[in-house]
């Protein structure tokens, strides 16, 4: 299996303030990994990072097999290997067809293909009746579902999901996570989910990364992080507590 | 109240007419705008959108200089031009004081920082999700900025139909720079300025409402130019 992200002694700052400190992490392809953690732990900075959307301060970092030099020819070749979908699920202005057809067309992919593929992913999505549709009036869970089939159409090895279901009822949740399933067993992507989450993270992830004070501080299996954790601050945080400084 | 009312009459007349002189003045005033319009969305477009994508040292500073030339009085910028333009000034040599380019150029002096200021404004009133959405769906750093200015539009289009106001409806600037000389550079507003002088009070009236049908339809065009690319209202509703 190969390893899609290499993180050795990475720091983000934010002024004087360290946000992120990830000594050693190293991800193979195919699972897929839930980074958890309590608010401002680093959680999203760390996707950013490994998203290619934030620069860290220090370390190096290694993405689908290249060491990130962030020069902007091989920024574009990494980021299109990959996509994204955040808790607000921007959309552009336009019809979700538009929407969904973007990473298409900026590859200049023929536009009979792009049509195919568009039919594809909203039908896969259920979310073929909303074609036309104007993306921005669409509800919370269309709007996760819209995004979804946009992020899968360019067919990512590495899909990044920042809270993809926060704001959304537990029914459309539940289809976006049987999607998201789906992904990963059909097609093999790389699922790396941030969530607040505790059982949607027991129901996805083959991996937990629990992130505390920027620091990687346990990881391992969902069965052992929820059964036995071995952290004071893991603990607390499944079980609900106020992690405190 | 009846100067009005004859006002419009004699307006109507006069177009119905087509008074060759009122053609001449009117395609010589949407000649100038219009020129000037372009020439700011060119340079004011671009300007605006680095000023607010590009990270430059001194950027506020810049920002606050923009901001402050879109109340630049015409006068003043009409006497800039001016003392460009004059025979003994730097520009001298290619004798454009008193031609409709030297109108152009004092009308791009007033409508490229209104142009720039306000495309600065939209552009850097979009969240940084914009660019996060592009990019991430594998856009270059150029696709991404094309993405940002679609996302702008209504700003941009806000910004070119104000600059458009502004230079349709100014006459220090062009009297000064262009001499108001008849079947040369004489625009709508110097004739109105003359009409009223002269106590055609009506007839200035009447070329009123030429400019200001002028200016209805310019907009109109601008705002269908809008519509064809938002397919979506995005107007609030209020209910």
């Amino acid at each position: 299996m190969t390893t899609q992200f290499k993180l050795h002694n990475i720091i983000k700052r934010y002024g004087s303030r360290t946000v992120l400190d990830i000594d050693q992490l190293a991800l193979p392809e195919g699972r897929i990994y839930t980074i958890m953690g309590p608010n401002g732990s680093g959680k999203s900075t760390l996707l950013r990072i490994m998203a290619l959307l934030l620069i860290n301060d220090e370390g190096e970092l290694e993405v689908l097999g290249e060491k990130v030099s962030w020069e902007k020819e091989q920024l574009l070749h990494l980021r299109r290997q990959m996509s994204m979908v955040t808790q607000t699920a921007f959309m552009f202005q336009g019809s979700v067809d538009y929407n969904v057809a973007y990473g298409l067309k900026v590859r200049k992919m023929n536009s009979r293909l792009i049509r195919e593929r568009v039919n594809e992913m909203l039908e896969m999505a259920g979310m073929s009746a909303y074609r036309e549709a104007d993306a921005r009036t669409l509800s919370g869970g269309e709007r996760q579902k819209a995004a979804l089939a946009r992020a899968m159409a360019v067919n990512p090895r590495v899909l990044f999901l920042d809270e993809p279901t926060s704001n959304i009822d537990m029914a459309s949740a539940a289809e976006i996570e049987k999607y998201i399933r789906t992904i990963n067993k059909e097609q093999g992507t790389t699922i790396i989910l941030v969530t607040h989450n505790l059982f949607q993270a027991r129901r996805l992830a083959d991996e937990v990364i629990f992130i505390y004070d920027g620091r990687i501080i346990e990881r391992g299996s969902a069965e052992s992080i929820f059964d036995d954790p071995r952290d004071q601050r893991t603990l607390a945080f499944l079980h609900g507590d106020a992690v405190m400084q | 109240m009846n100067i009005f009312v004859e006002g419009i009459k004699e307006g109507v007349y006069l177009i119905w007419q087509m008074d060759p002189e009122i053609i001449q003045i009117t395609l010589l005033s949407l000649q100038v705008s219009l020129t000037a319009l372009v020439l700011s969305a060119v340079f004011g477009i671009p300007a605006g959108a680095a000023l607010a994508l590009k990270r430059i040292p001194g950027k506020r500073i810049y920002l606050n200089i923009i901001y402050t030339l879109m109340g630049l009085p015409p006068v003043l910028a009409g006497l800039l031009v001016y003392l460009l333009l004059t025979y003994r000034g730097p520009l001298g040599q290619f004798e454009l004081l008193f031609t409709p380019s030297a109108m152009v150029f004092a009308q791009v002096l007033l409508a490229a920082p209104i142009v720039c200021g306000l495309t600065a404004r939209a552009v850097m009133a979009l969240p940084q999700d914009v660019y996060d959405t592009a990019a991430t769906l594998g856009a270059s750093r150029r696709q991404a900025a094309a993405a940002i200015m679609r996302e702008a539009r209504i700003g941009i289009v806000a910004a070119l139909t104000t600059a458009f106001g502004r230079v349709i409806a100014e006459v220090g600037a062009v009297m000064l720079v262009g001499g108001n000389i008849r079947w040369s550079t004489r625009v709508l507003t110097m004739s109105i300025v003359l009409e009223t002088r002269m106590g055609n009070f009506s007839t200035a009236i009447a070329i009123g409402l030429i400019l200001l049908t002028l200016s209805f339809i310019i907009n109109l065009l601008i705002l269908k130019l809008e519509k064809r690319t938002l397919r979506y209202d995005n107007t609030i509703q209020i209910t």
